[in-house]
């Protein structure tokens, strides 16, 4: 006798016509729900996410079946994976089942279930289904028991946490039924290789041998039926997302990270401009919706929602998705959001980047800022609009004189490019470190080193105009396209092969988003140049120990995923670096971004304060940044705080010019 | 209804102004121009009445005198709403005192009919607020300064104007009329893409100054300079003690 055991045993072949016909009907559903969403999806405006199929591929397969994004927050996370994991050797099982007892017995008298295999099989099951329901039970303590602030439950929350009980319990009771009937009495010891379902077999000794018949019976239906009902169910609950997630993950957004589209301005058979209805989204853009779990992990590092401001990421892909799916097409996307909460995202992708479904919400906020300002002519203030007049006039937001901006240059001996144009680099300056005294001392730092390294920098001098970063990320794109245009024209007409950056959202929006408006220049951070100049052995630095700590600014930190070489130079200049609560990808905004630098933080708390608030609780002296926003944010935050006796504010380009050693060139 | 504003283009004031060798004017290589201040809202309240009244039945005309760039406010105030330009081509215009340019402006508009003229109370560069004055005058029409407040009903108009010592009057006017505007009459409008992308298909009218000069200059201007610094600002450091005696005696001197 083989170690086996009867494939419907008891309920007989004959549920095999019933049974499919249900499971047909099962899956009927499941379809008719996804095509119902499908034609939803189809509203979007085209877009292509089949391009590097074979990449794509990879990410998919890699991020569903280790679930490398869930597991970024370990803790739940592991639960989830676990989940996954069990659910997938149940799936697998299941298969394994309907090919030997469907398609290869019946057709060619061949059984596989047998034996060692079928040992493994029955104790890998076994287990499989106990930590499905361990991880259930998890799930359901987390939720409603402890119930962690901001995680919303919802009615579907409910019914999947008990249908899954259900089915997973159900399962064991039938299992339990039959080995009391068959295996528990006999010798061997195979018995032992389904022990759940021994354990629950024990319960059933008692019972006379024709009610365990009839009840295993009556149990198999049920958990059939309500296995069936979960696949059907599946479109239209939360569970949608066993579908919707992963293929998420094979619809990643390839692009730089942080790039927007270029709108064309021109065309003139446009008749709007930006987001105020979901057809003007794309189709991916209304499946990212669909893809959300409301696991709330983009709600709890966004700067706006922890500073008490109408925002949540989670909320706004969620307001998107009810109008998909429930409203009336002619509803105002914009008037559902909320303005408040469009206005306040900094853009600063902590949403993006932790988000296990892949989902891109910035793109989907600049969208709908851009249809306020290009269609309402619409800003968060008086200030936005005032700062956005000053960019159109004088190139910079301060409203300052556009040919005082290399007046700090005066007696710096810098090559302003109308003079001569022969230059190893450009340096782009960027407003704050043309104009703002503080952030002035880094573009004379960045100079500085420079000249040591013997390096020649050409300027555009009054030439040169804001970036347009702003004015772009608060959704202004015609005034961005029309002073990158400009810029564009002046640094071609000098025929410029390397520009490098102090400011990290010139950078990425020379290096990213003027890609599309025709430069060709290389653009480089300064970190990275002065970095190089280090290795070259053409700066010579001078290590002198001292405490600080270290702020990952957004655009450089996630948008450009430099980490390392920041910290490295620190060390090397004898930086004893303490880190923040809140550090490297999880880093935490200064406030600044997403054009908020130009608007008044009228609502919540100051964000520049709650972080300046984790850099005095490392107790270290100094915090070294390299973003004239954030340096600008900070001394605010240490004003308002109050702990100027315990902070300095530090460009990374202000130490290094402070460790350059003299070697009398 | 036919509606009029005339606007001026201007040097913005954050700009780094250098007299020019023959001391009458400003060198423009450094300035940064930018429609004046207060045409905004000239442009602005003819826009909101439009809108009011209904777009079919209004129709308004935006006019500049000034060297090529002036388009650029005229462009502006069209991508506001404005229906048509008119452009009067004079790079001189810097030297015609408001006199001299209020009579071209007569001359290009006197036979047009306009019901309303709206226009800046002032400008940011000159400050004389005389241009709209003798334009109401020349055209024989009532004129109101610095209003405030407007509202049209039936033909009639209700502005609020502002008056010395922060009082405020009120007035009703039968068109056709010519308003003066103030800061606090409105708050102007950020064009669209949209009527940007239409304002670039909108008629302007192009003339040459010289077809209205009509009169010579009765003001010339001299010289220009930049005023002479009169004030200082002095920072006094030390202890309460050592400053107060100081500050005592400072004050005394001054009065």
């Amino acid at each position: 006798m083989y170690n086996t055991r009867e494939i419907y045993w008891n309920v007989g072949h004959s549920v095999l016509i019933p049974m499919y016909l249900f499971a047909f009907i099962a899956i009927s559903i499941l379809f008719y729900g996804f095509y119902k969403r499908y034609k939803v999806y189809k509203k979007g405006k085209p877009e292509n996410r089949f391009d590097n199929i074979f990449q794509r591929l990879k990410y998919f397969l890699s991020n569903l079946f280790l679930q490398r994004k869930v597991l970024k927050v370990f803790s739940i996370g592991s639960v989830h994976a676990l989940l996954f994991w069990s659910f997938l050797i149940l799936f697998i099982g299941t298969t394994l089942i309907f090919i030997q007892a469907d398609i290869l017995n019946p057709l060619f008298g061949f059984k596989f279930l047998k034996g060692n295999f079928y040992k493994l099989f029955s104790l890998a099951l076994d287990l499989a289904g106990f930590v499905a329901i361990a991880a259930v039970l998890i799930f359901i303590v987390r939720r409603f028991i402890i119930r962690p602030s901001g995680l919303e439950t919802t009615r579907d929350d409910i019914i999947i946490h008990i249908l899954l009980l259900i089915i997973l319990f159900s399962g064991f009771i039938v299992e339990g039924l039959r080995i009391a009937h068959t295996e528990i009495n006999l010798e061997n010891k195979l018995k032992l290789f389904s022990p759940v379902g021994l354990l629950f077999a024990n319960f059933f000794t008692s019972l006379s041998e024709n009610s365990l018949l009839i009840s295993h019976k009556l149990l198999w239906w049920a958990h059939f039926i309500f296995s069936i009902t979960f696949i059907a169910a599946i479109p239209y609950l939360k569970l949608r997302h066993i579908f919707t997630t992963p293929s998420n993950y094979f619809f990643k957004d390839y692009r730089p990270k942080g790039k927007l589209a270029t709108i064309d301005i021109e065309d003139e058979s446009r008749e709007t401009f930006g987001v105020n209805d979901i057809k003007e989204y794309t189709w991916k853009d209304i499946f990212d919706t669909d893809a959300c779990t409301k696991c709330k992990r983009c709600q709890d590092r966004c700067p706006a929602y922890s500073t008490k401001k109408p925002l949540s990421p989670m909320k706004v892909v969620n307001d998107i998705n009810k109008i998909s799916f429930n409203f009336a097409e002619h509803n105002s996307l914009i008037d559902v959001v909320g303005k408040d909460s469009i206005w306040s995202c900094t853009t600063c992708m902590a949403c993006q980047e932790t988000c296990p479904a892949d989902i891109e919400h910035i793109r989907k906020i600049i969208d709908m800022r851009r249809y306020l300002v290009l269609m309402d002519g619409e800003f968060p203030g008086e200030e936005v609009q005032l700062s956005i007049n000053n960019i159109e006039v004088n190139g910079n937001p301060f409203g300052n004189s556009f040919a005082d901006r290399e007046k700090w240059t005066e007696g710096s001996g810098v090559t302003l490019l109308s003079e001569d144009s022969n230059v190893d680099i450009m340096y782009f300056v960027g407003c704050y470190a043309s104009y703002d005294p503080r952030n002035v001392k880094i573009a004379k730092s960045f100079i500085n080193i420079c000249e040591s390294a013997h390096i020649k920098v050409g300027l555009l001098g009054k030439e040169e105009k804001c970036c347009g970063d702003p004015a772009r990320k608060m959704g202004n794109e015609y005034l961005y396209q029309m002073v990158a245009r400009e810029n564009i024209e002046n640094i071609n007409k000098y025929n410029i092969k390397k520009i490098v950056t102090t400011c990290p959202h010139c950078f990425n929006t020379l290096s990213k988003d003027y890609k599309d408006l025709g430069l060709t220049a290389e653009v480089v951070p300064y970190i990275k140049f002065i970095n190089q100049l280090i290795k070259e052995n053409k700066i010579h630095l001078q290590k002198q120990v001292f405490d600080c700590t270290y702020h990952d600014s957004c655009y450089v930190g996630r948008y450009n995923d430099m980490f390392e070489e920041q910290r490295d130079i620190i060390k090397l200049l004898g930086g004893n670096l303490k880190e923040m609560e809140k550090h490297h990808l999880e880093s935490f905004c200064c406030g600044g971004g997403g054009g908020r630098i130009i608007a008044d933080e009228k609502l919540g708390e100051k964000i520049s304060v709650k972080r300046i608030e984790m850099a005095k609780n490392t107790g270290q002296p100094i915090v070294v940044s390299n973003c004239p926003f954030c340096l600008t944010m900070f001394e605010d935050g240490i004003k308002i705080a109050e702990y100027e006796h315990l902070l300095k504010t530090k460009d990374i380009a202000e130490l290094i010019e402070e460790h350059i050693e003299n070697r009398g060139h | 209804m036919k509606i009029l504003v005339s606007i001026k283009q201007v040097p913005d004031l954050e700009s780094r102004f250098k007299v020019n060798e023959k001391g009458n004017w400003v060198v423009e290589s450094d300035l940064a121009f930018r429609l004046n201040e207060y045409d905004e809202y000239a442009i602005e309240e003819a826009v909101r009445l439009k809108e009011k009244i209904g777009i079919d039945n209004v129709d308004i005309t935006v006019l500049s005198i000034g060297p090529e760039r002036v388009k650029e406010v005229i462009k502006k105030a069209l991508a506001m709403g404005v229906d048509r330009g008119i452009y009067i081509k004079d790079n001189e215009v810097f030297s015609k005192d408001p006199f001299r340019i209020a009579t071209i402006i007569n001359e290009c508009v006197k036979d047009n009919g306009y019901d309303i003229i709206f226009t800046g109370m002032q400008s940011n560069d000159r400050s004389s607020c005389q241009i709209g004055v003798f334009l109401g005058e020349l055209l024989g029409i009532n004129t109101i300064t610095t209003i405030i407040g407007f509202e049209y009903n039936n033909n009639v108009v209700t502005v609020k104007r502002e008056l010395e010592g922060g009082k405020k009057m009120i007035l009703k006017c039968s068109l056709p009329l010519l308003l003066t505007c103030q800061l606090g009459l409105n708050t102007p409008r950020y064009p669209t893409l949209p009527n940007i992308m239409k304002a670039k298909k909108k008629e302007i009218k192009e003339y040459d100054v010289n077809d209205f000069d009509k009169v010579p200059n009765n003001i010339t201007i001299t010289k220009l300079t930049h005023p002479e610094k009169k004030s200082k600002a002095e920072f006094m450091e030390g202890s309460v003690s050592d400053i107060a005696p100081k500050l005592v005696k400072i004050i005394k001197n001054k009065i």
